[in-house]
């Protein structure tokens, strides 16, 4: 036994590391063949002319751009995509000034009422969002921003709470030293030069990642866009109609439809987002943990 | 170019901590004023307060008579060094320094001069040959010497400095101590410089301000401070190793006034009886204090002598500083020049031999032992 | 509670280390709670003086104020106006009339009406020229309650700025007196891009979070105190009007059995704290775990996991989650590969969505999935931060990979990271996606949908909202559910506020 023990013990740290690393390569394969099945699989159905419903294999059986043409001559889809489109762009512009202006302020301007701000917007964070919609709902609809003009109600939702989403960005300027702004506004600096002076050049990640998530926001908002476009098809964003096409009755008709719908709302933004990575991974990573 | 007045300042936090407690000082033109004192004791915030980075929240500071409360620190024309350097890291050594210069309004500082300037304070700090680098390329010491520059660019009347040296290495930070000595007589102007280290607050100092809890414990030039502190307190931080204190009573006969500590009686030198006459003072219990330099190693049987035993014998060079442990209660620290000891005297004080120390009453200074306060010397600030 | 020494603590063994800190939680409850309500008490006592002292302050610079200032008492901005400050002055009175004008033209008809939200609903009135009945609309509740509460507001939002303007003219008159130049209006544009820039910066914000967010939250705890519904909508079928406390009464009244509202509510919130606990810790660890199998030394290709596991940040949750859901469905991808293996057979198939068990199993598994890529990244930047000195000499100290995994990478972790937890935890209460996407709730449950909403086994406290809302549109029970949500995170995020040092100081983190 004792003998064992020593073998244990001096067996070469490499073996012992290989050992390791096999195990850790096959969790890793494992786990990422779990994580590109229903990618994979989603972009095969929708070549699949054979048939429209779900069926349970994953190869198609007849290859074909078919659902792709229905896709943009025969549905809404079209109107869809462009729906979201113009509104994840004008919220990405809108909701990214906003978010950095209350969390700049938060996070380096010192004035009376501060403390109850932060508390303030806590405290309501706790509420769910959804329960304005009742109310925001009526507002709209007295504005005429409902059903077929859903979208600059939409607009108008995404953009005026936004101010609540402070957090991560309010943590990343958190760590640019205080004695920045403190040279600066003795060098002669207002703080608004401090501010677009000092701060935002050395904000870059955060910038990005602001506008990153602002846009990518409405492309899955689910549960504003149903109720506010409340089916009306000319108001709804792509997840309200792709949705749509996978309930009972739809399905049957729809489903590869969903999943061409899918593949081109996915390819952009997925590119999007994989090119602006490493700034995502910085906000996350130095934002997120301090908020 | 500039004077500073600070009337009555006093500093309280939000949570009713009070920072600074009235704080009076005149500064005169072209001085350069050192705040020193432990950390927390109020310097740096008294420094905030009269770059207009912390509010004042009672009293009055004036520069050049004009009440500067309300201004914002850009419309004060004061310059600063942080501790931290505070470089924008986004711009290079160049930018950096002009930047302050770019800020400037009526009138508008022009390229040329912008340029004229910036060159010259690189020119006077030796940064000549990094005016493209980016602050992160730069070493501790060539940062600091960028931010001295960024302040320098701007003539401005008041020169801040808070801690610029202590992020530095030691040696690095004696060569900037005496740059910066160089660089007040190059620069027409007032210097407040803040700092713990009592050293360099000796070394740079027209006056020093020595602060504690708040409180300013004496305003001197370093020669007075060292002198003829104020309380126990000045006189344990300035200087170094520390002034040693023994408990000691005061008495007095016929004309005559006598220390005694433990076993000795020091008859008081006239100076200082004179002193204690017009103040009439009789018997009192003090506290004896005499900087380590000032004790004398007696190698002879001397009678008036205290027996104390060497813990430690720290050979520095051109001195000893021996670690005495007196009366098997309280440890000194006494400085023995090396050049005039014979090596049986070396021998005599290792670790482990009992020694006699002397005293010189000229040398000694007298501490109430009840307020701390320089019996002899005690002036009000 | 009998405080050890530090010295005495150290003696303990770990059992009683353990309950020692418990029974100090414990027993020192009480006395945080007590606490809380003396800080509560002084605050009221603190305000009530305040309100003392601004009356007294308003009588005496009345008293003590010239001509101006007290002309200003009637005039909004008279005192600025005279003084040079045309720009202050001016807002002042625009603001003045403005309200004056709101108030009288239908700012005291919304007020009279709040009392009642309306007295006249729809009716049959006879129509002469139409010789017929026609159905008239009176009162509109709804809009009563909405203008009530604008007015309300706007009318606080008056009582200050005319304090403000009264504060405006006292410190106006000490400075004039102390032979200082007041600010001009061009002073007062500058200070808007220095001192007062957080004002410019937040006035858009923070005007939309208040308008969008805080106003419809405030209507909606009003709500809750009336009976509107379907059957009273405020126009056209019926007014609804203030019933007191009877919804929420329906939701602590515990009685029996699984069909009244209570126990539903009670039901599903059990399932919501569940879902939540093991979305968050699930996620958690095994992100970490992930993340520390990529970063290991000597595992290559680390960027290419990395980008695998990301796709699932960046493609929409609805097509990813609506698409996996429909994978695990009768007709799914899933059931079909296991009828090809011949596991199970076309009427054994395994209905994924339909079992109470499975599903609510199936949503948390689906959520790791989602979920670990996050978390992966985020371990990975706070696994980078750690100094290696530390991992150094816990090796030279003795320690095992895994005792180091259990002494520095977890504590670190979880110091850094409990804000996050808590957010995360409070995020997942009100999941709404991932729960509405796979599942849509359901499966349906005949017990809950008998007691007033449609809600399933899978349904969260939102989504059953979202149900109440969309489908029953019984929207007083929806703002009673709304108020719940919110009572449950607060409670949740109280007592994690007081049990986690890093949640304490902010500047800590700075």
């Amino acid at each position: 036994m004792s003998m064992n023990n020593n073998e244990k013990r001096h067996m070469k740290q490499s073996t012992k590391n290989r050992i390791s690393n096999t195990v850790i390569y096959i969790i890793l394969i494992l786990m990422s063949i779990i994580w590109l099945i229903p990618f994979v699989s989603i972009v095969l159905q929708s070549f699949r002319i054979e048939s429209t419903l779900q069926v349970g294999y994953v190869i198609p059986k007849q290859w074909g751009l078919d659902n792709y043409i229905k896709l943009f001559k025969e549905t809404s889809f079209p109107i869809w995509y462009l729906n979201t489109l113009f509104i994840a762009l004008i919220v990405a512009l809108v909701q990214t000034l906003v978010v950095l202006s209350m969390s700049y302020t938060l996070s380096r301007l010192r004035f009376k009422g501060r403390k109850f701000l932060m508390n303030f917007m806590l405290v309501l964070g706790l509420f769910p969002g959804f329960l304005t919609m009742i109310v925001l709902y009526t507002v709209l609809k007295d504005l005429n921003m409902i059903m077929a003009n859903a979208v600059p109600g939409l607009i108008l939702v995404y953009v005026a709470s936004s101010g609540m989403g402070y957090y991560i960005s309010k943590g990343f300027f958190d760590t640019i030293p205080r004695s920045l702004d403190e040279a600066a506004r003795i060098d002669g600096a207002t703080r608004f030069q401090v501010f677009y002076q000092i701060i935002m050049p050395l904000s870059k990640p955060i910038v990005i990642y602001t506008i990153l998530t602002a846009f990518l926001g409405p492309w899955g908002d689910f549960i504003f866009a149903r109720y506010i476009s409340n089916y009306n098809s000319s108001g709804m964003n792509v997840a309200v109609g792709l949705w749509s096409w996978l309930q009972k009755d739809t399905i049957a008709q729809k489903y590869t439809l969903f999943c061409a719908g899918g593949v081109i709302v996915a390819i952009p933004v997925t590119i999007l987002f994989m090119c602006l990575q490493k700034y995502y991974v910085e906000g996350v990573t130095g934002g997120a943990v301090k908020g | 170019m500039a004077t500073l007045k600070l009337t009555n300042v006093k500093k309280i936090y939000d949570n009713n901590v009070v920072a600074v407690h009235n704080f009076n000082l005149d500064i005169k033109d072209k001085e350069f004023i050192v705040f020193v004192g432990p950390s927390g004791c109020g310097k740096s915030t008294t420094l905030r307060m009269i770059a207009g980075l912390e509010e004042i929240s009672e009293g009055t500071i004036e520069i050049d008579d004009e009440i500067v409360n309300d201004l914002q620190p850009k419309d004060r024309d004061i310059a600063m060094v942080f501790q931290n350097y505070a470089l924008y890291p986004h711009l290079t050594v160049y930018e950096n320094m002009a930047f302050p210069l770019r800020l400037k309004k009526n009138p508008k500082v022009s390229e040329d001069e912008i340029f004229n300037r910036v060159i010259n304070a690189a020119d006077i700090l030796g940064i000549t040959d990094y005016l493209m680098r980016k602050p992160k390329n730069l070493s501790g010491g060539q940062r600091q010497r960028v931010s001295i520059g960024r302040a320098m660019v701007r003539d401005s009347k008041v020169f801040l400095m808070d801690e610029p040296l202590s992020n530095l290495d030691a040696k690095l930070r004696n060569q900037m101590r005496a740059e910066i000595i160089e660089l007040r007589h190059k620069i027409d102007s007032t210097f407040i410089y803040v700092t713990h280290d009592q050293t360099e607050a000796m070394t740079l100092g027209d006056r020093i301000v020595i602060m504690k809890d708040g409180y300013i414990q004496q305003v001197d030039t370093p020669q007075n401070v060292f002198d003829k502190p104020n309380n126990l307190f000045v006189a344990g931080f300035i200087g170094s190793p520390q002034m040693n204190f023994f408990d000691a009573k005061l008495s007095k006969e016929g004309e005559d006034y006598y220390v005694e500590v433990g076993e000795v009686k020091l008859l008081i030198d006239d100076k200082k009886r004179d002193i204690l006459k017009e103040k009439d003072i009789n018997e009192k219990d003090i506290i004896l204090g005499i900087r380590p330099d000032h004790l004398k190693v007696s190698f002879e049987d001397n009678e008036n002598t205290i027996k104390g035993k060497i813990i430690v014998n720290e050979m520095m060079g051109s001195e000893m500083h021996l670690h005495i442990n007196v009366n098997n209660k309280q440890d000194i620290i006494v400085i023995v020049p090396t050049i005039s000891l014979t090596k049986s005297q070396k021998e005599a004080l290792q670790a482990g031999k009992e020694i006699d120390l002397e005293f010189d009453s000229k040398l000694i200074h007298l501490f109430d032992s009840e307020t701390e306060e320089n019996i002899i010397y005690k002036k009000e600030c | 509670m009998e405080k050890l020494s530090d010295l005495e603590y150290l003696k303990l063994t770990k059992a009683q280390k353990f309950f020692y800190r418990l029974k100090l939680l414990i027993t020192g409850f009480p006395s945080w709670l007590l606490g809380l309500g003396k800080a509560l008490l002084s605050f009221l006592k603190n305000i009530i003086l305040n309100i003392k002292n601004e009356f007294l302050d308003i009588f005496l610079t009345f008293k003590n104020g010239d001509f101006k200032t007290k002309l200003s008492y009637l005039f909004m901005g008279f005192g600025s106006i005279a003084r040079g400050q045309i720009l202050r002055g001016l807002l002042f009175l625009i603001f003045e009339i403005v309200f004056i004008f709101y108030m009288i033209s239908s700012g005291t008809y919304w007020l009279n009406k709040l009392m009642t939200l309306g007295t006249k609903g729809p009716q049959e009135v006879y129509n002469e020229k139409l010789d017929q009945y026609v159905m008239t609309y009176y009162d509109n509740s709804f809009k009563i309650l909405l203008y009530g509460i604008l007015t309300i507001i706007f009318i606080i939002a008056f009582i200050y700025t005319w304090r403000l303007n009264i504060k405006q003219n006292k410190i106006s008159e000490a400075i004039i007196k102390s032979g200082k130049k007041l600010k001009s209006s061009k002073d007062d544009l500058r200070s808007l891009v220095d001192d007062q820039f957080h004002k410019t910066l937040l006035a858009l914000p923070l005007t939309g979070i208040i308008v969008f967010t805080a106003l419809p939250i405030l209507f909606m705890i009003l709500i809750a105190f009336t009976n509107f519904d379907a059957n009273h909508n405020g126009y056209s079928n019926a007014l609804f009007t203030w019933v007191g406390t009877s919804n929420i009464n329906q939701l602590v009244t515990w009685t029996s059995g699984s069909s009244n509202f209570s126990a539903t509510f009670g039901e599903i919130l059990t399932w919501t704290l569940i879902w939540a606990f093991f979305a968050t810790f699930t996620n958690y660890f095994l992100g970490i775990f992930v993340a520390l199998m990529i970063n290991k030394k000597g595992i290559m290709f680390k960027k290419l996991w990395r980008t695998i596991l990301v796709m699932t940040i960046a493609i929409p949750q609805f097509i990813s989650l609506l698409y996996v859901s429909k994978m695990f469905s009768n007709n799914g991808i899933i059931n079909g590969w296991l009828m090809d293996w011949g596991i199970v057979g076309l009427d054994s198939r395994i209905q994924f969505w339909e079992n109470p068990t499975l599903a609510r199993i199936m949503v948390i598994l689906i959520n790791i999935w989602i979920g670990i890529p996050y978390l992966m990244l985020i371990a990975t930047g706070i696994l980078l931060n750690i100094p290696a000195d530390l991992y150094e000499s816990a090796k030279i100290d003795g320690a095992s990979t895994l005792q180091q995994f259990q002494k520095i990478t977890l504590p670190y972790m979880l110091f850094i990271t409990g804000p996050y937890l808590l957010t995360s935890f409070i995020g997942n209460i009100n999941n709404f996606n991932v729960i509405f996407l796979l599942t849509g709730g359901g499966p349906t449950n005949q017990a809950y949908t008998t007691s007033g909403g449609s809600a399933g086994y899978t349904d969260l406290l939102i989504t059953w909202l979202f149900k109440i809302t969309t489908v029953d549109s019984n929207y007083k029970l929806a703002a009673v559910i709304g108020i719940a949500v919110f009572v449950v995170c607060a409670a949740i995020s109280l007592f994690v506020y007081n049990i986690l040092p890093s949640m304490k100081n902010e500047e800590e983190f700075q």
